[in-house]
């Protein structure tokens, strides 16, 4: 009996030696949130392929999680120095703060060097680069928000594409005054609606105002913020969202099916929304026409800025990791041009040099002209601000669209946080 | 025969015990110790005493959630203990039809929390959702309702799909409760001349007690200390107004990453749960004593 106990136990040990030895190849650790569902999966799944036919002994675990869950185990990982080798941000305020703890491998030097800076638009690098330094390429889609409509709804209640607010407020009225929602919005997800805010505000008082705000030489009350918020108000009062605006679940698809049904005629979206269209509904991803959002009379944002992400998902290696060279190298596999061919044909449109030519969808070819026309491209404010603030100012939208805080109200707890956060009181 | 040493047991034990230690008790006064500092979970924690206790008792959102938690408890309690009861009392006889019943009702507790907060998101959808397209064909309402964008309506539509998922655990505890009831005690009854009223008041009410007062406090820690359902249906919105302890500790520790601000919401909820819990068991065992039990 003991002797049988005894003998297990050195297989056991046995075993455990066996598979270190095995795991002496090379190996890195990739962590992002391409599950299936996402445009970049067989991308990357390709790539790996790729890269180990090229690289013999080196092994890339591939280890998607699903985009919510992702963000706190990504967080986790960091406060236990667990990180895996490469990670995946939305760049901004997340990423940054993971730079100043000293976890984020700065990558300039490799970049600068071999050149393949360049592969890259400048706007992509941008969103990952503080203090000139780059912390991670982007990888997967430019994206930009823009309002979708249906152009046989527009013809059918004789209105045309809005060019200023104070037109599309009118369009809006006509839509009310025939029964259906002018805007299809799903505000339980709170930055949906933030996308009309964030919008306004550049609208009316320009790039600058939501800069001096973050950088701390303005304030989050300044007036564009109050009157962003008044207008949007306005709106609700009227009537021009949903009823349930903040009930309803952007990722649950419950905007979108109020425009597949005409029960909602516009849809203030981002890129990626066009590309699930694709698949949920065809026949009206195939009508589906695009406007840029109006400019406001008087207002000093220029009509062509854009609130948008110009690579949506970048890609960073850690300090931690052993093999960086190796993971630069992946790194390049993940942008190359097969990647960036697969990349538009699932949808998306990777921010590497060369996509215009690849694109062939009407909709797509003009959010990428949309884009590369865009005087300013604001990343969104959930993803610039630092994660404890991007969550203050998503609560603040429910009460915004839900009349139940004035402008001024939303204003002042995101300055009160703001001010809190970088210890000015 | 073997005779059992003293290692085997402790060997036996330790697994278990481990698990226990690690993921229950240590982490109580742990949470306890990192409330009182500032940390963002990457970078050094910094000692700031109570500044974090002081901010919870006067931070309004957390205030709300504890009432909220509180509302709960009593809708969880009013609600599910007399549903389950009734339904136990109709179905507890051996029967084809009370054994099919018994597995329908039975369904709710079988999926998980993520496809029932589903499934309630879609009754509920102002739009095409089977509640309000029912209200509104019939006529009893113009306009849909908004159940989860209202900020007084979010909270008790939450808790009509807690206490469905929770009501057959219930029932099938009352079940097993009811036919442990010696059958001597109702031919007695018959005897008399008991009618059903009586029986019911008189014997199965009575017989139930312990039962009862054990799934009130089941009911009672587990809707203090509630997440799943609510975070996925409403993730404590819109603007806080379904807000729990449990959700916004864990949006406290990593939504906004203050880890120190959510141990001290964590260490706060378990406080409130187990002083009530303690409370509630004591007050009973005292009227049982009284009554001489």
């Amino acid at each position: 009996m003991k002797k049988s106990i005894r003998f297990l136990f050195c297989v056991f040990l046995l075993t455990i030696l066996a598979s270190t030895t095995i795991l002496a190849q090379i190996e890195l650790i990739l962590w992002d949130h391409q599950t299936e569902a996402e445009p970049g999966h067989e991308m990357i799944k390709d790539a790996i392929a790729r890269f180990e036919a090229d690289h013999p002994g080196v092994k890339i675990r591939h280890v998607p999680t699903k985009n919510d869950s992702y963000k706190v185990k990504l967080q986790v990982a960091m406060a236990a120095n667990d990180e895996p080798d490469i990670f995946m941000t939305w760049g901004g305020g997340g990423l940054k703060s993971y730079v100043d703890a000293g976890k984020v491998y700065d990558m300039t030097d490799m970049l600068v060097n071999s050149g393949y800076i360049n592969r890259f638009i400048p706007a992509g690098i941008e969103t990952v680069s503080f203090d000139g330094r780059h912390y991670g390429v982007p990888v997967i889609s430019i994206s930009g928000a823009f309002f979708g409509y249906r152009p046989s709804m527009f013809e059918k209640y004789g209105v045309e594409v809005p060019e200023t607010w104070e037109e599309l407020v009118e369009v809006a009225q006509v839509f009310i005054d025939n029964g259906v929602i002018p805007f299809a919005l799903a505000n339980a997800t709170k930055w949906t609606g933030s996308l009309y805010y964030m919008y306004l505000v550049d609208r009316i008082g320009g790039p600058e105002t939501f800069q001096k705000a973050f950088n701390r030489e303005g304030s989050f009350t300044d007036e564009p913020f109050i009157k962003a918020g008044e207008m949007i108000q306005d709106l609700v009062r009227m009537g021009a969202f949903p009823k349930g605006v903040n009930g309803l679940r952007e990722d649950q698809g419950q905007a979108r099916m109020l425009l597949y049904t005409e029960r909602a005629a516009m849809y203030l979206m981002l890129q990626s929304a066009y590309s699930l269209m694709k698949s949920e509904n065809p026949a009206v991803a195939e009508e589906l026409d695009i406007f840029r959002f109006p400019m406001v009379e008087g207002g000093k944002g220029n009509p062509t800025n854009l609130i948008g992400s110009a690579g949506n998902n970048y890609y960073s290696i850690s300090n931690k990791c052993k093999h960086k060279e190796l993971a630069f190298k992946f790194l390049q596999y993940i942008t190359d041009d097969k990647a960036q061919e697969m990349l538009v044909k699932s949808g998306a449109m990777p921010p590497t040099v060369g996509t215009d030519r690849l694109l062939d969808d009407e909709v797509n070819i003009k959010m990428y002209q949309f884009f590369s026309e865009a005087e300013y491209v604001q990343l969104y404010y959930d993803q610039t601000l630092p994660p404890e603030l991007a969550d203050v100012h998503k609560d603040t939208m429910h009460g915004l669209f839900g009349l139940t805080m004035t402008p001024e109200e939303v204003a002042n707890t995101l300055e009160e946080a703001a001010r809190k956060y970088y210890n000015e009181d | 025969m073997y005779k059992t040493r003293p290692l085997t047991i402790v060997l036996f034990i330790l697994p278990a015990l481990t698990i226990f230690l690690m993921y229950m008790l240590i982490p109580i006064p742990l949470s306890a110790f990192y409330s009182l500092f500032q940390w963002d979970g990457i970078t050094d924690m910094v000692f700031i005493g109570l500044k974090n206790w002081r901010e919870l008792l006067n931070d309004s959102i957390f205030l709300n959630s504890v009432l909220n938690n509180f509302k709960l408890v009593f809708l969880s309690i009013i609600t599910q203990i007399p549903i389950a009861l009734l339904l136990a009392i109709f179905i507890y006889k051996k029967s084809r039809i009370n054994n099919l019943l018994r597995t329908v009702y039975f369904l709710p507790q079988l999926f998980s929390s993520v496809a029932i907060s589903v499934l309630w998101r879609y009754l509920y959808d102002p739009f095409f959702g089977l509640i309000n397209e029912v209200l509104v064909k019939t006529g009893i309402i113009d306009m849909p309702i908004d159940f989860l964008g209202s900020e007084v309506l979010a909270l008790y539509a939450t808790s009509l799909a807690i206490s469905w998922r929770f009501i057959p655990f219930y029932m099938i505890l009352f079940i097993a409760a009811i036919n442990g009831i010696p059958n001597e005690l109702y031919e007695a009854a018959r005897v008399d001349g008991a009618n059903k009223f009586q029986t019911f008041f008189l014997i199965t009410l009575p017989m139930l007690r312990s039962t009862i007062i054990n799934a009130i406090v089941l009911v009672l820690v587990g809707s203090l200390k509630y997440f799943d359902i609510v975070y996925v249906l409403t993730e404590g919105g819109p603007n806080h107004a379904s807000e729990l302890m449990a959700t916004y500790m864990y949006k406290m520790s990593f939504t906004r990453l203050k880890m120190g601000y959510g141990s001290a919401v964590a260490f706060a909820l378990f406080l409130i749960a187990f002083s009530l819990s303690l409370l509630f068991l004591n007050l009973t065992r005292s009227y049982s004593a009284k009554k001489g039990d």
